[in-house]
């Protein structure tokens, strides 16, 4: 009987290699590797035709999904071409870990008990792929080798980091005779150095793992296997290779507690597999060992080749000859820094100063389409999933949306049918929190049947999925059931009107009625009018869409209007009586409602807004802010003549009133409008006039307040303010010109300036 | 090649004068293999520019503080018969890289054509000795060779320092240079074919504006690499330290060695003024119009050091910098002006021990 460990690193192209050579001198007859053994009948599917790495097998406890691990598998991880090889001679294959249904029962444990007080240690939480650096994170701030012990080996060869070191000595290695020995000789005396030397004990469900490792290993020895090969993280060797007995596994193992738990494939990207997702065992580039493991013979020509097609794809010249200059420094760069072969660093280094002239912007490009890469996997029809999964398969088929890991724009337009259905479909997704596809940002057209949306599958939407699988078994069904739980939970009528037009753009028309019952029920018993001003902007926005949607939205045109009669009737009471920081807030409400009237086509409406803000512009009590944005306003909708308005201003900001109010006023009459302030001449005289006739305490007074109105305007206005008033009374900029009406004092003031442009007269 | 007898009296000497004896050590320990008609192996000359102690207990300076992984590029690709571009603001050690390189490789940094808006086609290759043509004809006697000739000649680097100021179409005259590596010369029916160990080593500056901007043929036949700023404080640090020491020598100044914390203040502002921001992160800077950078830092503390030398009592004080910053930050005397006022009325006057440098500097406003 003939028991042989193969230690690997989760993800090493040239561990992935060597394998595939020893196995094939040992010809085992079982494969034992390092996984769940819940995956162990979803095996056979690894060699299926469509199943196409990266993928991950997921394994989660169907009572909370949200309670998953996943062991991911690139097509040059050493486990993936194991079990590869272990289908292709037809020997059995066995996954070999501590059930997911132990490991998820022990977290939900330990979680149940640091909630009660320490802070929580989230070591257990990564998936186990973590094998050359598995050591969890420990609480206190720890030297570098507690999480990464293979550091100790590292420096001890000279090199500053594990990952070049291991890199250096196996994945880079051409000759594979007797690695695997080596690697198993070096991790024993790692072990024994940590263990005694350090006295640094394994964590516990380090301990729980490798005991259940032992027991499949013994289980298949028992069996009358003659040649077992074992694949695992070469940490887990020599655990593997120095048995304890039998009895003291057993008892490690006996009643640990267990859950119920479910196993299914799932695509995977490239993205997930690198560092940058949070995956414990992450790598930092699997679009370059991707290459590597596809490359036979030279690794250089084909790698920089393909730099160069997206550099061109992005539309930067990069010729043959860039590629050819490329090569040769990257080796004598190799060559100076003693490597055999140049390597990822020297490519890098080579691209960016031949074909990038030194550059770095690009570079970021090449790390994100190349070195980590953007393959999204592919799993079978037939892996197992959820009625859920199902029926969005069978939409984005129907669709034509397919899923894909990199960032991609969708115009939709709304008339068309299927790309009606498609909106329809992301809007669910995110009423389900799966934000498949996100706001394109701008809007493309300004009309409203134009949607843009940015798409980027993420594999966890696959386990978002699987968790919402309990509110229904169609995608259109969970997010009815979805959003109508929100509603019933939200008190905001202002977050009520947003979930009913979310409702309303993912057609859902058995959600809105709950919906609207709903805001209709809060907007009666709501007594405070700021609450109900906060809502009319997204039911605006709500009866706006209904038309384009051809959704019946009676309901909200008559909830609208029924919320508005209350904000016209309750808002100059409510504005009253107020202080600085609430007149804010209501400046804000006042705009936003202003705006949502505007979209809408309702002029009496309008005209009783209108009306509202004429009276409260004349309340000579109400906060100055209120009254200048009303006044502003009327004067905008042109309700107010430009004498009035003048009127409301001198009136504001005479002598007699109280300094602070009038800069108020003057703040909420011209915040965020420069431009009005520098071309309307007698906008600027007046308000001239009254800082000059100001006693230098009053201006003192009110200097802090003068100074938020006018930091609201844009660098350049606050510009041409200061160089006209440095001008004093100079060249009027004069206000809205017209027609043969002009001012002949003012026409003859141009004269000299224009002369002395025109050089015909000289300088005095 | 002669090596001129280094005279001590001259201002400044050569790279390969002033460390003969380093390159001369690190050519005696170098074991390694030397491309055709180098002086020194890639590895000796990495040495040479980044520093280190050799076997035989030689130390060699770093010439460059900043990213090795830069000078390797540099030193491989001229080892891969490539012209080598450097490229970056002013003040970030292009010139000074290029003549060590020059002097590590060739043993010789004097090869160099200074690009300039007025330079004619002669300069970089060849003009002629126009009594004698005149009275000959054309002749080889008659020819009078561009640093690029001679370099092409005896198989060195040349130097084209500022390339973007050369007009576009006397820069393309270095495409066949640079591609087919000859010189060809239509009036005596011959051509100079260089010797192995020729390559071009050009800087140019990415600030200035309206400079004659590389057409791509002739960009593509360089490799570029990109010198930036130095990157943290104690590196900005150690350059100015390191070389306010070497000038000063050279100098003959006789004031006393700065001390690293006046450098230190130095360097904080220009780097400070340059990123609009102070070091912690807390405070919004105005940026001034010139490029600050590390070079102009040591000439800061090197005019200190000669006015406290001359004028004061030989201790570098805050008001023998002032005056120095002042010009340094100043280049526009109207908006630089409101930003320097600014600078010294945020941040210096409220940080604690520079209460010296805010009189000094107000002193001069």
């Amino acid at each position: 009987m003939n028991t042989q460990v193969f230690g690997v690193r989760h993800h090493g192209p040239g561990s992935a290699r060597s394998l595939v050579d020893a196995l094939r001198s040992l010809a085992p007859d079982i494969l034992l590797v390092e996984g769940p053994p819940e995956g162990n009948e979803l095996l056979a599917l690894a060699a299926h035709a469509e199943m196409c790495p990266p993928v991950a097998m997921l394994v989660y406890a169907p009572d909370d999904p949200s309670d998953a691990s996943y062991y991911p598998f690139a097509r040059f991880s050493p486990e993936w071409q194991a079990i590869h090889y272990g289908l292709s001679q037809q020997i059995p294959i066995r996954f070999m870990d501590l059930p997911l249904a132990n490991r998820i029962a022990l977290r939900r444990l330990e979680r149940a008990e640091t909630s009660e007080g320490e802070t929580p240690a989230d070591g257990a939480d990564g998936p186990s792929g973590e094998g050359g650096t598995s050591a969890d994170p420990q609480e206190e701030p720890a030297a570098p080798w507690r999480t990464d012990p293979m550091l100790l080996l590292a420096q001890a060869a000279g090199f500053e980091d594990s990952e070049r070191w291991w890199e250096h000595l196996v994945e880079e290695r051409r000759d594979t005779q007797s690695l695997f020995a080596g690697i198993g000789a070096a991790m024993t005396a790692l072990r024994e150095h940590l263990e005694g030397t350090l006295d640094q004990q394994p964590v516990l469900m380090e301990r729980y793992r490798e005991a259940a490792m032992r027991r499949v290993v013994r289980a298949a020895e028992k069996e009358g296997f003659q040649r077992v090969a074992v694949v695992c993280g070469a940490w887990h060797v020599p655990a593997l290779e120095r048995r304890p007995k039998q009895t003291e596994d057993n008892r490690l193992l006996k009643r640990l507690p267990k859950v119920k738990t479910m196993a299914t494939w799932v695509p995977w990207t490239y993205g997930r597999l690198s560092y940058a997702s949070g995956y414990g065992a992450g790598i930092a580039s699997p679009g370059w060992y991707d290459h590597l493991w596809g490359a036979h013979g030279d690794v250089a020509a084909p790698w920089l080749v393909k730099v160069a097609h997206a550099l061109r794809g992005e539309g930067l010249d990069v010729s043959s000859a860039h590629v050819i200059e490329s090569v040769r420094l990257a080796e004598s760069l190799a060559a100076m820094r003693a490597r055999p072969l140049p390597s990822l660093a020297e490519f890098n280094d080579a691209a960016q100063a031949v074909m990038l002239f030194g550059e770095s912007a690009p570079m970021r490009l090449i790390h994100e389409r190349l070195v980590v890469g953007e393959r999204l996997g592919q799993v079978p029809a037939e892996t197992p999933s959820t009625p859920l999964q199902e029926d969005l398969r069978a939409q984005q088929r129907r669709l034509r949306l397919k899923p894909s890991a990199s960032d991609q724009s969708l115009m939709l337009d709304l008339r068309k049918p299927n790309d009606l259905a498609r909106s329809h479909l992301l809007h669910r997704l995110r009423l389900l929190s799966l934000p498949w596809g996100r706001d394109g940002g701008s809007e493309g057209g300004k009309g409203t049947f134009k949607e843009s949306w940015r798409l980027k599958w993420e594999p966890d939407f696959e386990v978002a999925l699987i968790e919402a699988g309990r509110w229904g078994s169609s995608i259109a069904q969970a997010a009815t059931a979805a959003v109508v739980q929100d509603a019933r939970e939200c008190e905001d009528i202002g977050q009520l009107a947003s979930l009913a037009r979310q409702a309303l753009l993912a057609e859902l028309p058995e959600a809105i009625e709950p919906i609207i019952a709903r805001l209709q029920a809060r907007a009666a018993v709501a007594a405070d009018v700021l609450t109900l001003m906060d809502a009319v902007p997204e039911l605006a926005r709500l009866a706006r869409y209904g038309d384009v949607r051809k959704t019946a939205l009676e309901q909200v045109d008559s909830l609208l209007e029924g919320v508005l009669a209350r904000i016209f009737i309750g808002l100059p009471n409510a504005c009253s009586g107020i202080d600085a920081e609430a007149a804010e807030r209501i400046f804000a409400q006042i705009q936003g409602v202003h705006e949502g009237l505007q979209i809408l086509d309702a002029a009496a409406l309008r005209a009783s807004w209108l009306r509202t803000l004429a009276a409260l512009a004349e309340m000579q009590r109400l906060q100055g802010i209120i009254r200048g944005r009303c006044c502003r306003l009327l004067l905008d909708s042109g309700a107010l003549e430009e004498e009035g308005a003048a009127r409301q201003l001198s009136l504001a900001l005479s002598v007699g009133g109280d300094p602070s109010q009038s800069a108020a006023w003057l703040d909420g009459f011209l915040r965020d409008s420069g431009q009005l302030l520098i071309h309307d001449h007698s906008l600027w005289q007046l308000i001239d006039q009254w800082v000059s006739a100001l006693s230098q305490e009053a201006f003192m007074q009110i200097v802090p307040v003068l100074r938020r109105t006018f930091s609201s305007f844009e660098p350049a206005e606050r510009r041409q303010m200061g160089e006209r008033v440095k001008r004093g009374m100079a060249p009027r900029l004069g206000a809205a010109p017209s027609d043969g009406d002009f001012d002949q004092a003012r026409a003859e003031a141009t004269l000299p300036l224009l002369s002395r442009l025109l050089g015909l007269e000289d300088r005095e | 090649m002669t090596t001129p007898t280094p005279n001590e009296s001259v201002l400044r000497q050569h790279a390969e004068q002033e460390f003969a004896h380093e390159l001369e050590a690190l050519r005696a320990a170098d074991a390694h293999p030397r491309p055709p008609n180098w002086k020194l192996s890639p590895w000796a000359v990495r040495t040479y520019l980044l520093g280190g102690e050799l076997e035989n207990g030689v130390r060699i300076g770093a010439k460059y503080i900043g990213q090795a992984r830069l000078i390797e590029i540099a030193i491989s690709t001229l080892a891969t018969d490539r012209a080598l571009l450097l490229y970056g603001l002013p003040g970030t050690a292009k010139s000074w890289v290029s003549e060590h390189l020059a002097a590590a490789i060739s043993g010789d940094s004097t090869l160099v054509v200074q690009g300039t808006a007025g330079i004619g086609e002669e300069a970089l290759r060849y003009g002629w000795n126009y009594a004698r043509l005149i009275a000959e004809g054309p002749s080889e006697a008659a020819l009078v060779p561009s640093p690029v000739m001679r370099a092409l000649e005896k198989g060195e680097l040349v130097r084209v320092e500022e390339l973007t100021r050369i007009p576009a179409d006397v820069q393309d005259t270095l495409i066949t240079i640079l591609s087919e590596k000859t010189l060809p010369v239509p009036e005596l029916s011959t051509e100079i074919q260089a010797l192995k160990g020729f390559n071009v080593i050009a800087t140019a500056n990415n600030r200035d504006k309206g400079v004659n901007d590389l057409s791509s043929a002739l960009k593509r036949r360089f490799n570029t690499v990109v010198l930036p700023l130095p990157a943290t404080l104690e590196e900005e640090t150690e350059i100015v330290q390191q070389r306010v020491e070497r000038l000063g020598r050279a100098l003959e100044l006789p004031a006393e060695k700065p001390a690293l914390q006046e450098i230190q203040r130095i360097v904080t502002v220009f780097r400070e003024l340059r990123q609009g921001m102070t070091e912690d992160g807390k405070t919004k800077l105005k940026t001034p119009s010139g490029t600050l950078s590390t070079a102009e830092a040591i000439s800061v503390v090197n005019s200190g050091m000669a006015l406290a030398a001359h004028f004061g009592d030989g201790q570098m004080r805050a008001a023998d910098l002032a005056s120095g910053l002042l010009g340094a930050v100043v280049k526009d005397p109207v908006q630089d002006k409101v930003v320097w006022q600014e600078y010294l009325e945020t941040v210096v006057k409220e940080r604690s021990g520079w209460k010296d440098i805010y009189r000094a500097c107000r002193e001069m406003l």
